[in-house]
């Protein structure tokens, strides 16, 4: 009975989502059509052909490649250096008292305001995307660990104690996991943030991955293709971010299912 | 293991047990709590607040002791300094003559509520300790002391998914899977429904039956300190401390329907006007 009503559910849910999608179609394919201008907005139908095209062609995947390994490449150094750095900083009150006003004065500083610094320092191509994709994700994971490091309840810690827990069965067993849930949003804010922050990075210092890719068809005024690039970007970031939240659910998080 | 008798001096006895779950009687009479001249203080930004002044207490092994007044009145207090969580500002306290230092395996607690570890499944939140004290098989003792409390059948669940009565069972399982000498328990049954809280009453008076470990009981419930201990400690307040002791003289083991006794209601009334003087007493203060 449970399970008929959630088939009955998850239809409903799917009807809505495609109506949704529909409906967003047919709005661009009417205005497209009155405009009637393929440089300023080519018609659905133009980008589904031009995405064929640069399937068939092959660079549209080698470009997918190039931007999805600079995300993951930064995303992964930026995790593991915010998580880490983050936990120590919130258990130890010298640690926080040292790095609290670096962590302050650095956080307002946007990506994007690193990539002249990043250019100078690493050239163009893969290393300056993987600097500013790591900035991009740092503070958003480094910020949620934290606050998931201050958030243990002082019972866990007193039972664990009670119960013969040492320092080091402490922090993997109790702080880390207590962190977890805040660490997993830092995480999925963090990697939406270093997809974003990659575009904007091949945009000006790289020659080669979605955003050089919707530059080049820009001053090439093929807008369809540019139209391509952005829906690629658009479905490969909730892609990844569904990647993650299956991560969540199953391996960081498995007893926040119910 | 040499390492860990030195953390707990008394772990060396502990750890000496067969690796087999023990669930019997205590017969090394570990257990004894002595307070001298117990005092604590909290700083605050105006003037310290005083939670405990100059108490003496002393429980005996396999003593069930409740500790029983309104809010304020330094009982809790009086239980984190046992369980080494809080820090008396003055006076000594010992457990079987070794000074209190920090928490330690040697005292058990079983908190309010939300103390189990909602990352481990039930199985898991038992076998913790015996895991930490190095035992050999900790899933198997898990196993058992879950068996104890009745609930053998969750033991794949995670804790969330539990009733509050069923939480507790888990909490009190836990901390009974390492056999400590000591046993605290804050108001655990604070948050249950009144039926559930009676058999829970009942449930615990069981093991503590079986294990005769020594028991410090926390509650504002005068019955179920009545019903429950062997002594029930009346807190006073303004400053916190101990206002009388009553030796509960009825036989064990204890039915339910004794609480509709006549002995049971003088114990009550006796209580209930020592309590009443100090809740007066601060209500008096605060208008």
């Amino acid at each position: 009975m449970v399970r008929l009503v959630n088939v009955r559910k998850q239809r409903e849910k799917w009807l809505w989502s495609l109506a949704g999608m529909a409906g967003f179609l047919a709005v661009w394919t009417a205005v497209s059509l009155r405009i009637d201008n393929p440089v300023l907005l080519p018609t659905p139908d133009a980008v589904v052909t031009g995405f064929v095209g640069l399937i068939r062609d092959g660079t549209l995947l080698l470009d997918i490649a190039a931007s999805m390994k600079r995300v993951i490449g930064g995303f992964a150094i930026a995790s593991l250096l915010a998580v880490p750095l983050a936990l120590l900083m919130a258990l130890s009150r010298p640690v926080n008292l040292l790095l609290s006003p670096i962590v302050a004065f650095l956080r307002p500083i946007p990506p994007i305001a690193w990539i002249p610094i990043a250019i100078l320092w690493f050239g163009i191509g893969d290393p300056p995307s993987y600097f500013i994709t790591a900035v991009a994700a740092f503070f958003p994971i480094f910020i949620n660990s934290y606050a998931g490091g201050r958030s243990v309840r002082p019972e866990h810690v007193h039972a664990a104690r009670s119960l013969g827990a040492g320092k080091q069965a402490l922090f993997l067993r109790i702080y880390l996991p207590s962190a977890m849930p805040m660490i997993a949003a830092g995480l999925r804010i963090g990697l939406g943030q270093s997809w974003m922050a990659v575009v904007t990075a091949e945009l000006i210092a790289a020659h080669s991955g979605l955003g050089y890719m919707i530059q080049a068809n820009r001053l090439a005024l093929e807008t369809a293709s540019v139209l391509v690039g952005m829906c690629v970007i658009g479905l490969l970031g909730a892609a990844m971010s569904a990647v993650l939240e299956y991560v969540e659910r199953t391996v960081l998080l498995p007893w926040r299912v119910q | 293991m040499a390492k860990l008798a030195l953390a707990w001096p008394r772990l060396d006895k502990i750890a000496a047990l067969p690796e087999q779950p023990v669930t019997h009687r205590r017969s090394d009479k570990l257990g004894r709590i002595v307070g001298r001249n117990l005092a604590m203080q909290f700083d605050t930004k105006s003037d310290p607040v005083v939670a405990l002044e100059n108490l003496d207490i002393s429980i005996k092994p396999g003593e069930f002791l409740a500790l029983l007044g309104p809010s304020g009145c330094g009982k809790s207090t009086l239980l984190n300094m046992i369980a080494g969580i809080l820090v008396p500002s003055t006076g000594t306290l010992t457990i079987d003559g070794r000074p209190v230092t920090e928490p330690n395996p040697g005292c058990g607690i079983v908190f309010q509520q939300h103390s189990l570890f909602p990352w481990m499944s039930v199985l898991e939140n038992v076998a913790f300790g015996p895991r930490m004290l190095g035992r050999s098989d900790p899933i198997g003792t898990a196993r058992t002391f879950l068996g104890l409390v009745g609930l053998e059948k969750h033991e794949t669940a995670w804790p969330a998914s539990l009733s509050g009565g069923m939480q507790q069972r888990v909490g009190i399982a836990r901390a009974l899977a390492n056999y400590p000498p000591v046993l605290l328990m804050d108001e655990p049954f604070g948050a249950l429904d009144a039926q559930t809280r009676s058999i829970m009453q009942e449930e615990l008076l069981k093991l503590w039956g079986q294990f005769s470990t020594t028991v410090v009981f926390v509650t504002h419930d005068i019955d179920e300190a009545i019903f429950l201990a062997d002594r029930v400690v009346v807190m006073k307040t303004l400053p916190g401390g101990i206002k009388r002791e009553v030796h509960i003289d009825l036989p064990r083991p204890r039915d339910p329907a004794l609480i509709k006794s006549d002995r049971f209601n003088v114990y009550r009334s006796e209580i209930f006007e020592l309590i009443r003087e100090e809740t007066l007493k601060v209500f008096r203060r605060g208008a």
